[in-house]
């Protein structure tokens, strides 16, 4: 299978490992990752709060890059997947809706025509590897290890959107499964990190964190698996600020979920990704590093 | 409310029947009275414009979609509140959070770019360059939706 590989904002700024890991396990597993070359930001969240039409547009003019390049799209990022696959949805459903786009795009010389498909990382590894050729990539197993995998919000939610591609947190857990960890379940799996509030009501966010990190250590877990990489931040340097600004201790490591799956197809992460987690991974996975 | 209910997300206003359901789901309304989504929804209904776009009320919401799923009409409480946001943005209320990745998508095509240690990581590591090759078209469409006079404005 070949993907249009979109990359995002916060991945190639901030969380190098994600993108290594990405590259260095997805071709294992049979995937090609064609990068989207000339591709804009999703227009995420923060962007859409501020203008519908902009919204509509830019995510648009990805799609069509897409297009161009006759292939499906493939993110990473959660805050991506929603903008890009919810405009498709409603581009796809809305004739009238893709008159407009398309009137904006007629600017840039482009024409959205609904011929392409938005797909997450979860999404390509369940359906298109499959558990079972997953588990027989997996050479070295991590066993004894029990972790709160936090699917963020918007791999699931809404679920009008959602329900065609993944039906419940349970291809996740069978992904993250299948490395060896044992996924443990705990109350308020669903509920947000706390991320999207992040720099524009940091009180708020660390509060909602705070909640989160509760529930994950009530349930006595050793680490924290992710998928988004705003949960990775919000999770991980978030719980610095949480633990300063609450005085409470957690110790949770947060680890990307690709990081994982990489380790346990025997390859080794070096030593500036280790480092990238503000949490230490060193303590549960020492004799993997 | 018609401003709301004219937008393209805010329609879902028009079902809204007041059950609370999408506040009893609520993650931020658990944590703090200040954020209410269906008060929210009730003051719009009512008119209170003044009350609810100057202020601090359309910019509590996670965006997390949990009340999109619960709520029974499908009235869509988190997709209404962007519409509401769009509203209050044209009135000058805009996170400054907001407003510098608004301006950062403007200057780069993207919200967030990498520092020049992370330029040089990645340049050690053979990863691609992060390029601004759509920056031309991203302005061209942001001035024909006139989102540029918003950001120019802040």
């Amino acid at each position: 299978m070949k993907y249009a590989f979109y990359l995002g904002c916060l991945i190639p700024a901030r969380e190098l490992s994600y993108e290594v890991s990405v590259r260095k396990v997805l071709p294992e597993l049979g995937i090609e990752l064609v990068d989207m070359k000339g591709a804009n930001c999703c227009a995420p969240f923060s962007i859409q709060s501020v203008d519908y039409a902009s919204w509509m547009a830019l995510a648009a003019r990805n799609l069509c890059l897409a297009e161009e390049m006759e292939l499906n799209i493939m993110t990473l990022c959660n805050d991506c997947y929603e903008s890009l696959l919810m405009m498709n949805t409603l581009l796809k459903r809305n004739p009238g809706l893709r008159d407009k786009v398309n009137e904006i795009l007629s600017e840039i010389g482009k024409e959205y025509k609904g011929k392409t498909d938005v797909k997450n990382l979860v999404d390509v590894l369940y359906e298109d590897v499959g558990v079972s050729k997953l588990k027989s990539a997996i050479k070295e197993p991590i066993q004894g290890l029990k972790v709160g995998t936090q699917p963020g919000c918007h791999l699931t939610k809404p679920k009008r959107i959602h329900y065609e591609v993944l039906r419940s947190f349970n291809e996740l857990d069978a992904l993250v499964q299948a490395t060896g960890v044992e996924s443990v379940p705990y109350e308020r799996k669903e509920m947000c990190c706390g991320g999207p509030l992040r720099d524009i009501n940091d009180d708020l966010a660390r509060q909602v964190s705070r909640q989160k990190l509760m529930a994950l250590k009530d349930a006595e877990v050793q680490a924290v698996v992710t998928v988004c990489p705003f949960c990775f931040l919000q999770l991980d340097l978030g719980q610095l600020e949480v633990k300063r600004h609450f005085n409470e201790e957690y110790n949770l490591p947060v680890i990307h979920f690709i990081e994982l799956l990489r380790l346990s197809m025997g390859m080794k992460l070096d030593d500036w990704e280790v480092k990238a987690h503000r949490v230490p991974i060193t303590g549960i996975l020492k004799e993997r590093l | 409310m018609a401003e709301v209910a004219n937008t393209p997300r805010g329609r879902g206003i028009l079902l809204c029947i007041q059950c609370g359901r999408c506040s009893s789901g609520c993650p931020v309304a658990r944590l703090t009275s200040e954020h209410n989504p269906r008060r929210l929804m009730e003051m719009i209904i009512l008119g209170f414009k003044r009350e609810v776009l100057p202020t601090q009320l359309p910019w509590y919401c996670l965006s997390c979609f949990t009340c999109l799923d619960r709520c029974p009409q499908g009235g869509d409480v988190g997709e209404v509140t962007f519409a509401i946001r769009n509203l209050a943005v044209r009135e000058g209320n805009m996170p400054a959070g907001v407003a510098a990745q608004a301006k950062s998508l403007y200057e780069t095509t993207r919200v967030i770019n990498p520092v020049r240690s992370a330029m040089d990581k990645r340049e050690s590591l053979g990863l691609g360059k992060i390029t601004t090759d759509g920056l031309e078209d991203v302005q061209k469409i942001l001035k024909r939706t006139r989102m540029d006079k918003i950001i120019q404005s802040k």
